[in-house]
């Protein structure tokens, strides 16, 4: 994984990564695309101006995890070489690059969700109390929102471009804390609201909460 | 041997503005290019705490917290998640020198009080040093007493208090603890978010940067996480560490 994109930078061959398309510009440049939506406009390469963009959603919604599906689209940022085109990337995706790169080589250090939980503390200490059907369900459910691909959950990325997650990020642990006081309260799932911060798993239409609770209800079915 | 600065936020999964001081200092700090490279690191944004070394070729890097409290966080959390064991660690064979929080620094006081001249403090103003506070956790309020001590000995303004957030003294009494016509409050605190730009002017009923209340004036001045000066301070916190063996 991730080899192919490392190779196009080097080759200055088209390549994706996550959501995001660049392709080479005259000798040195390079152009990196959002997702096709309307008319693109030109943003400078610049973090500022591209974190102002690509930190919202479509509907404005804060986009706290960088990978989460659904990066606005309808803009591009031209590079004029390839240490600025990284820093564009990095930008958008921190770390990306990075976590491709020690993939390729064999050195990334990966950790687990047991591991990642067992060392929290404070607010988060109670996510270690998630039973194994629930870190297993809250997996599925965040990280089928994301484009980084849990190595540590076992997944085996299939997509060009796909980026290698070594660790639970912060957002997942978050909702694993929710998860497990849900385990106790029992909540019932409600209905989707597609204006609920997306990583505000108190609000009853949180959709990602939704759909946890929903498979949970599911299972609990499956197994009466 | 190359030299890295780390720049650590809190972040926020809620409020997007809770990194942007750690983004614009951490940009200052790469066009004075003292350090060969500058990151940051958040505990709830990316890239995340447990992960700000991968792949840094910096040999030997200075980490400085964006926190105001020296606490939980500057004290645990962070040290946890980057894997020190005191000021001074190796981590993956680098060297790592590990600031306190920028909150406690000496000079943080010049960017209070540069707050406050702002707001139009003078010799006749009153300055409230406005911190969160909490009542769960006693050593969230030291550092706003600290600082606020450092500028009331300047003997720059007629009265210097300190008020809180969440916990006594509280804000909303400020106009109880100085007689002074006009008092400027400077809210110590990293970002501009949901306390500065919400909580703060809805619960004291504040009408701007200026408001009259029986016929005297408050003042409302920025952050003081928020002031480009904060870079100067975070160096000054990183030359100090530079002397650690």
């Amino acid at each position: 994984m991730g080899v192919e994109v490392l190779d196009a930078i080097a080759a200055r061959r088209p390549f994706r990564l996550g959501e995001l398309r660049a392709e080479p510009e005259g000798d040195r440049g390079w152009v990196v695309r959002g997702p096709d939506n309307g008319e693109p406009r030109e943003v400078p390469a610049e973090a500022s101006a591209i974190r102002a963009l690509v930190r919202f959603d479509a509907r404005g919604r804060y986009r706290p995890l960088s990978g989460a599906r659904g990066l606005p689209g309808g803009w591009f940022v031209r590079c004029r070489d390839a240490a600025e085109l990284e820093w564009v990337l990095e930008t958008v995706y921190p770390l990306a690059l990075v976590h491709l790169r020690q993939h390729a080589e064999g050195s990334l250090r990966v950790v687990g969700l047991d591991a990642a939980l067992a060392r929290q503390s404070g607010r988060y200490a109670v996510a270690a109390e998630l039973s194994p059907e629930g870190r297993r369900r809250a997996t599925s459910v965040v990280c089928s929102a994301c484009v980084r691909v849990p190595l540590w959950a076992g997944a085996r990325p299939a997509e060009p471009g796909a980026i290698p997650c070594p660790e639970p990020c912060s957002v997942l642990i978050s909702f694993c804390r929710e998860a497990a006081l849900w385990e106790r309260e029992r909540p019932a799932p409600a209905t989707d609201d597609p204006a609920a911060p997306f990583a505000d798993f108190e609000v009853e239409g949180n959709p990602l909460r939704n759909a946890y609770l929903r498979a949970q209800t599911v299972e609990a079915r499956g197994r009466a | 041997m190359r030299r890295g600065l780390l720049l650590v936020g809190h972040g926020s999964h809620l409020n997007p503005n809770s990194s942007a001081p750690v983004y614009q200092h951490a940009e200052r700090i790469r066009q004075c290019r003292i350090f060969d490279s500058v990151r940051t690191a958040f505990w709830k944004e990316e890239p995340a705490l447990a992960r700000a070394f991968d792949g840094w070729d910096a040999e030997d890097v200075t980490v400085v917290p964006v926190f105001i409290a020296t606490g939980y966080f500057t004290e645990q959390v962070i040290p946890r998640e980057l894997g020190l064991c005191g000021r001074v660690s190796r981590v993956d064979g680098r060297l790592v020198r590990y600031t306190g929080a920028i909150g406690a620094h000496p000079r943080l006081a010049d960017v209070i009080v540069e707050r406050a001249r702002e707001a139009g403090a003078g010799p006749e103003t009153a300055v409230a040093v406005l911190g969160h506070g909490t009542p769960r956790n006693p050593n969230s309020e030291r550092n706003i007493y600290l600082q606020a001590e450092r500028v009331a000995r300047r003997g720059l303004f007629r009265d210097v208090v300190t008020v809180f957030l969440d916990q006594e003294p509280n804000m909303r009494d400020v106009l109880r603890f100085t007689n002074a016509a006009t008092v400027v409050i400077v809210p110590l605190f990293v970002a501009d978010g949901w306390h500065v730009d919400e909580t703060i002017p809805e619960e004291l009923e504040l009408e701007g940067p200026d408001t009259v209340r029986d016929g005297r004036r408050i003042r409302y001045a920025g952050a003081v996480g928020t002031h480009p000066s904060l870079a100067e301070v975070i160096l000054h916190a990183a030359e100090e560490a530079a002397g650690w063996a």
